[in-house]
């Protein structure tokens, strides 16, 4: 069932990429990376490459997804013993877009859950400012991905302020690598350019099993001048509440974005989630955890980046761990026709 | 809840149609304006295009080191659905990363 599903979104895919006109090139882009991070006493690998496909289809469609393989290598009875490894494939999003004017997008098929902002704007390897997802970004994203239909756009865009919106609707799905579940939500955002800030709120209803409501806030500050980062969420659910903040500083002002120490950006997070019930298959911590992390990371030429952290875990009824984190991810980019440079 | 769900789709199409209206009286008369200078009005849309690049994209990555024209195509179009944004954000935008 899976093999021919993958076909039949093959031959679309393909179908696609040839009608494409020279002026609508299709691009491939995405990241890879290898990552390492120590638990405890438990240390493990990952290779992990994120292709992303674009298919521009005439002046109002498209065709865009991305898919995560990812190996997972580590000791066999976690700290000792041969190292072993898995390997998973998951498809992201595959979804066809339809700008059906300048302010609605529609969206059908599958896509990432926009809850919040984590998971549809820095999901991305190669954007992502540390390697892990806070634990509580589970919360509202029902899996992380969405079977259905959504509308999308800025319904408000002008210089001094922005209102964008998204809904959507998503259908139970069993197949196996498709699964999604049945909910309805949405997330609205006002962002003020001139302070770089943008502040939002997120909801989602789950449709099936316990059909419980999951609210979220987002924050999101950018000041111009300044090579400064903020980004937060919180959010809630019936299986408890939680929050991450996190900031980076790029060493930008110190002999330009392109000297020695101007590539250097120090990140900081900081999260914490609180347990209220247990709720089967939520994908949260099952008690208590706050993690304080400090990180550095370096841009080197040619997309490439270095990123280095480390991390303490407390978590309630459990002893205390350190966290190291350490990877590099590298961002491509390049057409799918042969062609020109224009 | 089936109700409601049309409810909220309905709101968004009469939202979007008002407001698409308002946007083309804009454009019409940006236009007009833009005509008057030809060079200056492509500089601006640069100036723009960086702004509205920083504001909408470089919030949470950096600009690709390097792009052509017709990949840039293909990127901005991703990041119009993506970032969400509007039909005159998305030609700035692709002004300036193929000027």
């Amino acid at each position: 069932m899976v093999g021919r599903v993958l076909l039949a979104l093959t031959l679309i895919l393909c179908g696609l990429s040839a009608a494409s006109a020279q002026s609508n090139t299709p691009i491939l882009s995405g990241g890879a990376g290898f990552f390492s991070a120590t638990q405890g006493n438990n240390t493990f690998f990952q290779p992990v490459v994120a292709p992303v496909l674009v298919v521009p289809f005439g002046e109002k469609w498209l065709v865009e997804s991305r898919a995560d393989l990812r190996g997972f290598i580590s000791r066999e009875n976690g700290s000792t013993g041969p190292y072993q490894g898995q390997f998973f494939g998951t498809l992201e999003y595959l979804q066809l877009d339809y700008n059906a004017n300048s302010h609605l997008t529609i969206t059908a098929g599958r896509f990432l859950t926009p809850f919040g902002i984590f998971n549809e704007r820095i999901s991305a390897i190669w954007i992502n400012k540390f390697q892990d997802a806070p634990a509580m970004t589970a919360i509202g994203i029902a899996g992380g991905y969405s079977d259905g239909f959504m509308l999308r756009g800025a319904l408000i865009s002008n210089d001094r302020y922005v209102v964008n919106y998204t809904t959507y609707f998503s259908t139970l799905s069993t197949v196996n690598k498709l699964e999604s579940e049945r909910t309805f939500g949405g997330r609205l955002g006002v962002f003020i350019p001139s302070v770089g800030l943008e502040v939002g709120t997120s909801y989602q209803r789950k449709l099936q099993d316990q059909r419980m409501n999951s609210f979220g806030t987002h924050l999101s500050w950018t000041p111009s001048g300044l090579p400064l980062e903020v980004k937060g969420e919180w959010a809630h659910s019936l299986s408890g509440h939680g929050y991450w903040i996190q900031g980076g500083y790029r060493l930008s002002q110190l002999g330009g974005s392109n000297s020695a120490i101007g590539r250097l950006e120090p990140v900081f997070r900081m999260q914490q989630f609180f347990r209220s019930r247990q709720v089967a298959g939520d994908s949260l911590p099952s008690t208590n955890v706050r993690r304080p992390e400090f990180g550095l990371n370096y841009y080197l030429p040619r997309e490439i980046r270095l990123n280095a952290s480390y991390g303490r875990q407390f978590i309630s009824q459990s002893t205390d761990v350190n966290v190291w984190e350490f990877g590099i991810t590298y961002r491509f980019l390049f057409p799918l026709l042969p062609g020109g440079s224009k | 809840m089936r109700h409601g769900i049309v409810v909220v789709v309905a709101l968004i199409c009469l939202g979007n149609t008002a407001v698409v209206a308002v946007a083309q009286t804009d454009a019409k008369s940006s236009q007009s304006n833009s005509k008057s200078n030809p060079s200056a009005a492509t500089k601006t849309s640069q100036t723009d295009g960086g702004k509205r690049f920083q504001a909408n994209c470089g919030r949470c990555h950096n600009p690709p080191e390097t792009i052509s024209p017709r990949e840039a195509r293909a990127v901005v179009r991703h990041m119009r659905v993506r970032a969400m944004l509007s039909a005159e954000d998305e030609q700035l935008i692709l002004k300036f990363l193929a000027p």
